[in-house]
């Protein structure tokens, strides 16, 4: 039992400290929806609170440059969550503003208040998610994460598709998480404890029963692997993403993975493994289990079902849900080999990523604004139609392709390196296999774009110079990042090392 | 077979045939009902082992709350009521593999449980947890108190939102 005292207060300050950015975006959240409320004839007044409030997140996060275990060692704030939520906030911020030109959220006069400030309390959620290292507090902030998502999901509800997708996520969430929160019993039966470290201290002893140990185990790695959309716990991720709005799409395929990759790295390195030695980055799976083994399964599931179903599909939101199925899969390939290079590479990764993806999707939401179609055979001759946007679609689709000089590359060659590096060359090879499959569905995009109907006399496409300029940053940054990656690996080694 | 166990039997008896009745009733109504029997035996047991709290907890949430409301949806939306099951081949097989994937789950999970070493708390009578409970929560977790309430807070909100006409 804890004592209750001086001692306590002063704890729980310093511990507010800590907590900042969250406190902020949780203040963004309510206020977004006060002010929501009060000048209703504003359309977008909670669009512009809940902006403003990432702006003084990401500030605090900045300036907050303290480390250590808060509230009770419930949460660990280092450098390794600041990056992660670092790439939310980022993500959220582009998310609200592509949000401004989405017609299909402003169609028919829509009320959008409560859309931008369950954002905010979606990221807040993520926040949460990056930094716990208290099962409970895992849980809560996941199911905090869900909930949002399963309304975002369903919030043009007049649309079919939209509201069957929101109820699909929601049914497969739920019994996702029921089945989390069983592993998590078993767990805390088994070590009597929810604190990741004490789990670990108690694996540690090799004292435990193996059975429950991998049962369990496996449950929380369905619980998170959901919402990463591993296979195969994936079945949900290409009907919700083609009936959300794409918006949010871009924003689950982005932002709720980051969260999901942050506590899966962060459980299964602090629960079940321990660094060999302060110099030595490698960590070590105690003896019983072979985890590594079960995440190389999984990652090579994910990334080859994604892959192979991509192919068949006709709708470029599938297309792109499939996509990202496989990414989470080249991404497992870091975690399976344990080292820090590993974990450097899935964050590098994960930076490239984000920037690759969101174009993608900004860019299928500005051609679906004008032609009300997500359809791949619509993508015909658009290369003629908007020439600036799909030029931008290729740096994208060859940034997720992985080919030089784009960020895609970039992320995947770290992440080779390491996994090579690491011996585990099996899973290289299927990995490279699986990069050379999704050239060929990255690239049918392309054809349609360029190569097919040119004999087709539409007329061009017209948009707005914001909607371009934001294409053309995305699109650069793309590039960017591809050749001066330096300043990021850089970053991401001063996080990585905050793991030991 | 000394009270405690004859009680233990006595719950665990209620839950397993009422959570039967609740899988293998051809009408919904009686499987709602017999959900109730469920939920008052796991808490009858959850009492049993000491955990006065979670127990009315459980009878509070469960029965009073999320039972009533899955009745008041049942008789509401009348088509529910009579659900046709699948009949024929496919709908014995799909009841077979069903089955089969069940026993299975259910044999090795009780085999976990007896085999596992399993962290066991003192024996000795313990008092009210409600106290114990509560200082817990305002202390190592009050973060997943407050997290709790911006939880609850986002799902009326979206709760709201589904329900809305219309805006």
């Amino acid at each position: 039992m804890i004592d209750i005292g001086a001692n306590f207060v002063s704890e729980l300050y310093k511990s507010l400290g800590m907590f900042i950015p969250e406190t902020v975006l949780v203040v963004t959240f309510v206020v977004a929806i006060i002010m929501d409320l009060i000048f209703r004839k504003y359309k977008n007044i909670a669009a512009f609170t809940v902006l403003a409030g990432f702006f003084v997140t990401g500030y605090t996060l900045f300036a907050c440059n303290s480390s250590g275990y808060a509230f009770s060692q419930t949460i660990a704030i280092n450098p390794f969550s600041q990056f992660f939520k670092f790439i939310i906030l980022l993500t959220s911020i582009i998310i609200v503003i592509i949000s401004f030109l989405s017609k299909e959220l402003y169609a028919e006069n829509r009320k959008v208040g409560e859309y931008y400030s369950m954002i905010a309390g979606m990221t807040f959620g993520m926040f949460l998610i990056c930094s716990s290292t208290n099962l409970i507090l895992i849980y809560l902030a996941l199911e905090t994460m869900s909930l949002s998502s399963y309304v975002l999901a369903g919030y043009t509800k007049e649309v079919k598709r939209s509201s069957e997708a929101s109820l699909k996520y929601v049914i497969f969430g739920a019994i996702s998480s029921g089945i989390m929160i069983y592993g998590i019993s078993i767990i805390f039966g088994l070590t009597g404890s929810f604190d990741l470290l004490a789990i670990n201290a108690k694996i540690a002893t090799g004292n435990l029963s193996i059975a429950p140990l991998l049962v369990s185990g496996i449950m929380i790695l369905a619980g998170i692997g959901y919402k990463i959309s591993a296979a195969p716990f994936h079945f949900w991720t290409p009907d919700v993403y083609e009936g959300a709005p794409i918006t949010i799409t871009a924003y689950l395929s982005v932002a709720s993975k980051a969260a999901g990759f942050a506590v899966l790295i962060r459980f299964v390195l602090l629960a079940f493994a321990t660094p060999i030695s302060q110099t030595q980055p490698v960590w070590q799976v105690f003896a019983g289990i072979d985890w590594k083994l079960v995440l190389a399964i999984l990652s090579v599931l994910t990334m080859t079902l994604g892959n192979l179903s991509a192919i068949w599909q006709t709708n470029i939101k599938r297309l792109l849900a499939y996509s990202s199925i496989a990414h989470a899969g080249y991404m497992l390939m870091g975690l399976v080999i344990m080292t820090s290079a590993g974990v450097l590479a899935i964050l590098v990764y994960f930076f490239m990523y984000m920037l690759m993806n969101l174009g993608a999707f900004y860019i299928v939401m500005l051609i679906a604004n004008k032609t009300g179609s997500e359809e791949m055979d619509d993508y015909i001759g658009i290369g003629y139609r908007a020439p600036i946007l799909a030029g931008c679609m290729v740096v994208f689709l060859l940034s997720l392709t992985g080919i030089p000089p784009t960020a895609g590359f970039i992320g995947k060659l770290y992440l080779f390196m390491a996994v090579i590096d690491a011996r585990w060359i099996w899973l290289a090879v299927i990995g490279v296999l699986n990069s050379v499959v999704s050239l060929f569905y990255y690239v049918k995009v392309m054809r349609n774009m360029f190569i097919r109907g040119t004999d087709k006399t539409e007329e061009p496409l017209q948009f707005s110079r914001v909607s371009i300029v934001i294409a053309l940053i995305l699109a650069g940054a793309n590039i960017y990042f591809g050749l001066w990656f330096e300043p990021i690996v850089r970053w991401v080694n001063e996080c990585v090392k905050s793991l030991f | 077979m000394d009270l405690f166990e004859i009680i233990f039997y006595f719950f665990a008896a209620i839950v397993l045939v009422s959570a039967l009745v609740v899988v293998l009733s051809k009408n919904i109504m009686y499987s709602a009902f017999s959900l109730l029997f469920t939920f008052f035996g796991v808490a009858g047991l959850f009492v049993l082992l000491n955990a006065d709290f979670v127990g009315i907890t459980q009878i509070m949430v469960y029965v009073g709350g999320i039972l009533v409301l899955i009745i008041f949806g049942v008789m509401i939306t009348t088509k529910v009521t009579g659900v046709d099951i699948k009949e024929g081949i496919s709908g014995k097989l799909q009841y077979a593999g069903a089955g089969i994937i069940t026993l299975l789950t259910a044999i090795f999970l009780s085999l976990m449980f007896i085999n596992g070493k399993w962290i066991t708390g003192s024996s000795t009578d313990v008092h009210a947890t409600i106290h114990q409970i509560g200082t817990l929560l305002m202390t190592k977790y009050i973060l997943a108190f407050e997290a709790a309430a911006i939880l609850l807070l986002i799902a009326f909100i979206g709760a709201a939102l589904i329900g809305r006409r219309k805006a």
